[in-house]
């Protein structure tokens, strides 16, 4: 009797933290939502695209990594992004820039600010870091000219020629940046 | 030239002597009488040749007491003694002849009978030339110094040889009733008017006269210590069954104690004096006794062990033999040794290796009940079964008590208790007691626990031992057909005592598994009558099972929607996910000119069921159209078929339906050429621990491909770190040194300075 009575305890408790970990609107959930992000992303072998947290003690600062797709006008470059979670994450974007200068109509080319609609104002909680990813991948196969925040980008579009000189121009190789 | 004062010492000094040899008699009357004394006296005491006359014996004693009393008035005794012992040394060379003349003969024939008789005839010299008493002790033992001192020195290295040998002779003399004939008679001067009572006795007293008691007092106790050493190997010496101790005390008793009385108790007037003397030898014994046992026995131990518990009582004689002797660590390092040698190899079954140790636990506490020697000895076994990957699984095994295992390592009468933790210590215990004196730093005092609990805490936790628990029976349950799961409960119920309710819930969920599938198929049988019986497992509960990735064909296919049709009806929020190939059928296979019965595993079924619809298969197409299955499964499910003569193998790789039997093909005995035997593999069902482990390997990879790729090179111990955002990584660091290493040998990663890297492809 009396281990039964011990072996209930331990799991009552453990049934009430659970609860007020998921009630609760604290960093715990957005941790455990962040994480599990992370272990989907890492699952699933989408090619080209790829994510991971700086540091082991942030789980809301992260890297990517964004490879231009084939036949694309980007492809074999390697583009290197920060991806930034705000506290009230996923009920708010995250914010993404671009690290790696990137010559794109709806790139800042200086500051590497994207201009993507669903990272204003068609956020979604239901969206996730590996759709983000994905939509930033067929993004660069598939500006928004319309919308333009890199005008002479948007211009030079539909002269590939000019547009690969210039996005060469820009464009520098991640190799052995050491450690983020 | 003399002065008047010389001339008066001297006059003063002749008076003197004159007065002392004359003694006051008349005239030099006393002279006279002092130099007859003097020269019988001589005379009288004259050493010898025992092979001359024995003329001196028949002196007038009267006379030759007189004479001594005459000197010794005179004060000439010490010059007496001083002439007697310078005739001894001119006679000497007679007893050298004779000691020279024995030792060849018994170097010749080597036969104690000329040692003894040796010693008799030094002991006539000795008789022969000894003064007598009035001449009073001071000479006699002036007397029998020097002769011994000769003696010994003229006795050749060989005669200790001899001696040692004819005293070990004595053992025997001193338990036959008649003298043997090699012995030589009795010396007159030994003779007494009762004959001895032993043999051995004027041996003894012979010696004793000589003084070779004393001289070779450690030679003689080497012989007794020898005597003990061949009576213990020969009476001991694997007899395991019996207490041997005890007998040979009584043996010292009855056999040695009766001999130590000559060499060790001689003159004690009473058994009561005798044995205060022999006290302190017979410990001296008893403790070599105790010493050349516990010797064997530590020799023996391994074998010992081996024979547990039909060994017991040599266990318990070597505990009191250790008590008695400090052998403890030679024990120790004897036992090691042969652990190391005889058990802790590749060659060793793990099975045994288990058996054995636990054979060592239990005779260990039985010699030595704190358990010091256990924790040393056990150590370099725990440490070697930890390294063997079936350990865990062969515990697990004995401990639900696998039948056909042969004897289980768990003694069936012992109450089953729970797991016991490591104690601290309890000082407020009235019956404490300190660490033994041989303790080690790190032993532990761990209180005498049952074997399961010693044997699970070789593992620093047991969740190890839960899960393999947990792949074990999920095993043992899906091979029982029958139903019948009342073992498997028990099992569980036993092992909810030893871990704990908690720890084994799991298992709990899995057996319920089982009883709750028997009833949901009860319920949808009775909707729909049905030829198929799933068993309906709790994914999240059972370890992972092997995924089947294969697809029914045909009529099975149907039946199995049906079945997840009537399913979903009845618990509307659970899916079934079929694990096809689990499981048998029972076909009857209807041919055109028979009908075969038969139970079959799935993949067999599946493709049998694809000959219904053409006669000609080749291996590629089968496998295409039941998805995605090994080529080498598929090829031994084909030939089940052609062995049962319902298919045979037309071309390579194509085989074709026989609808009417061959003949002498399906009479395996026939004409056909002998098939290579049937590999019959079991392909167990759940992924054992390690491939779970490979399992999530892969998944920690992926996280190391991630952090690598987004955050370029990084060190071991950044990785290890970073590994934490993976769900239960538990590995070291040296363990993911390792992984590290092998991915970089398949060319995975580059490493750099310490730094790993992706290798670009």
């Amino acid at each position: 009797m009396e281990q039964l009575t011990r072996s209930l305890a331990p799991a009552r408790t453990s049934h009430k933290s659970a609860v007020a970990g998921s009630g609760g609107e604290g960093a715990g959930s957005v941790t455990k939502r962040l994480s599990n992000e992370l272990m989907t992303l890492m699952m699933s072998s989408s090619p080209g695209i790829s994510a991971f947290p700086k540091s082991d003690a942030n789980l809301f600062e992260w890297a990517g990594t964004i490879e231009g797709a084939p036949s694309t006008i980007y492809a074999g470059l390697t583009f290197k992004i920060s991806i930034s979670f705000p506290p009230n994450y996923p009920y708010a974007a995250p914010m993404i820039k671009f690290d790696t200068p990137c010559y794109h109509p709806n790139v800042d080319i200086s500051g590497g600010s994207i201009c993507l609609d669903i990272l204003q104002d068609k956020w979604s909680a239901v969206y996730s870091v590996q759709t983000i990813l994905l939509s930033l991948q067929s993004l660069l196969g598939e500006p928004n000219n319309a919308s333009p925040l890199n005008p002479d980008a948007a211009h030079l579009w539909n002269s590939p020629e000019e547009f690969k000189a210039q996005l060469m121009r820009y464009y520098r190789p991640i190799n052995d940046e050491g450690s983020a | 030239m003399a002065t008047e004062a010389l001339k008066r010492q001297i006059a003063g000094k002749w008076q003197n002597a004159f007065a002392r040899l004359n003694r006051d008699q008349e005239g030099i009357t006393g002279l006279l009488a002092f130099s007859e004394a003097w020269a019988l006296a001589t005379e009288f005491l004259h050493p010898r040749d025992l092979n001359g006359s024995m003329a001196n014996k028949e002196l007038d004693m009267v006379k030759v007491r007189l004479a001594v009393e005459t000197l010794s008035k005179s004060k000439m005794l010490p010059i007496l003694l001083e002439n007697f012992l310078e005739d001894m040394r001119k006679q000497q060379y007679l007893i050298t002849r004779d000691v020279n003349q024995f030792m060849l003969q018994y170097e010749e024939t080597e036969d104690v009978h000329h040692i003894a008789r040796l010693v008799y005839r030094i002991l006539e010299w000795y008789r022969a030339w000894v003064p007598i008493t009035e001449l009073g002790h001071t000479i006699l033992s002036a007397y029998t110094l020097t002769f011994q001192t000769h003696v010994y020195s003229i006795l050749p290295p060989s005669f200790s040889r001899g001696f040692k040998k004819l005293v070990n002779a004595t053992f025997d003399l001193a338990q036959s009733p008649v003298p043997p004939p090699w012995l030589p008679p009795t010396p007159p001067a030994l003779q007494s008017p009762v004959p001895p009572p032993r043999p051995d006795l004027p041996l003894w007293s012979a010696f004793e006269q000589l003084g070779l008691l004393d001289r070779y007092e450690s030679l003689i106790s080497s012989v007794c210590y020898e005597h003990i050493e061949a009576h213990i190997l020969e009476t001991c010496s694997k007899r395991w069954g019996e207490r041997m101790l005890q007998p040979l005390r009584e043996w010292m008793t009855n056999r040695i104690v009766p001999w130590m009385v000559m060499p060790y108790a001689r003159g004690a007037r009473s058994a009561e004096e005798a044995r205060s003397m022999l006290q302190g030898v017979g410990s001296r014994f008893d403790f070599h006794v105790c010493k050349t046992l516990s010797d064997l026995r530590t020799r023996e131990i391994f074998d010992i062990i081996i024979d547990f518990p039909d060994s017991q009582p040599a266990l318990e004689d070597l505990k009191e033999c250790l008590q008695r002797v400090d052998q403890r660590t030679q024990l120790v390092q004897t036992l090691r040794k042969a652990n190391r040698k005889r058990l802790l190899h590749p060659g060793a079954d793990t099975k045994d290796i288990l058996t054995q140790y636990v054979s060592i636990i239990r005779c260990l506490r039985l010699v030595d009940p704190p358990g010091v020697l256990l924790f040393k000895v056990a150590d370099p076994i725990r440490r070697y079964l930890r390294e063997r990957p079936d350990t865990i699984r062969c515990i697990v095994a004995s401990l639900v008590g696998d039948g056909e295992s042969g004897d289980s390592l768990v003694d069936e009468n012992e109450p089953i208790q729970p797991l016991q933790q490591m104690q601290v210590e309890d000082y407020t215990d009235p019956s404490w007691e300190p660490e033994p004196i041989d303790a080690g730093p790190d032993f532990r005092t761990n209180k005498p626990s049952d074997v399961i609990s010693t044997l699970v805490s070789i593992y620093d936790s047991k969740d190890l031992f839960v899960r393999e628990l947990q792949v074990l029976l999920a095993q043992r349950l899906l091979a029982i057909t029958d139903g019948n799961f009342d073992r498997e409960r028990r099992n569980i119920e036993i092992l909810k005592i030893r871990f704990g309710e908690a720890a084994l819930q799991v298992c709990e969920v899995m057996l319920r598994d089982m009883t709750e599938s028997k009833r949901t198929d009860q319920h949808v049988q009775s909707q729909k009558h049905m030829m198929l019986h799933p068993t309906i497992i709790s994914r999240h509960f059972w370890p992972p099972l092997q995924a089947g990735k294969f697809a029914m064909p045909g009529q099975f296919k149907l039946i199995q929607d049906d079945y997840a049709r009537e399913f979903h009806s009845f618990k509307q929020d659970k899916k079934l996910r079929w694990l096809p190939h689990l499981g048998t059928i029972r076909l009857e296979i209807e041919l055109q000119d028979r009908t075969i019965p038969v139970d079959v595993p799935p993949l067999e079924a599946a493709f049998i069921e694809l000959f219904s619809e053409k006669d000609t298969w080749t291996v590629d197409e089968l496998i295409a159209r039941v998805g995605s299955v090994d080529r080498s499964a598929a090829i031994k499910s084909l030939t089940t078929w052609v062995d049962m003569g319902v298919l045979k193998e037309e071309i390579s790789n194509q085989y074709v339906l026989l609808e009417v039997a061959e003949d002498g093909s399906s009479v395996s005995t026939g004409g056909a050429p002998p098939r290579p035997a049937r590999v019959i593999e079991e392909v167990s069902a759940v992924l054992t621990v390690e491939q779970q482990q490979a399992e999530q390997m892969r998944v920690y990879w992926k996280f190391i491909e991630g952090m690598l790729t987004n955050l370029g090179t990084l060190p071991l111990d950044r990785i290890q770190t970073m590994l934490k955002f993976a769900p239960g990584y538990d590995r070291t660091i040296e363990q993911l040194g390792a992984f590290m290493e092998a991915a970089r040998r398949e060319g995975l990663v580059t490493v750099a300075n310490g730094m790993w890297k992706l290798s670009r492809t």
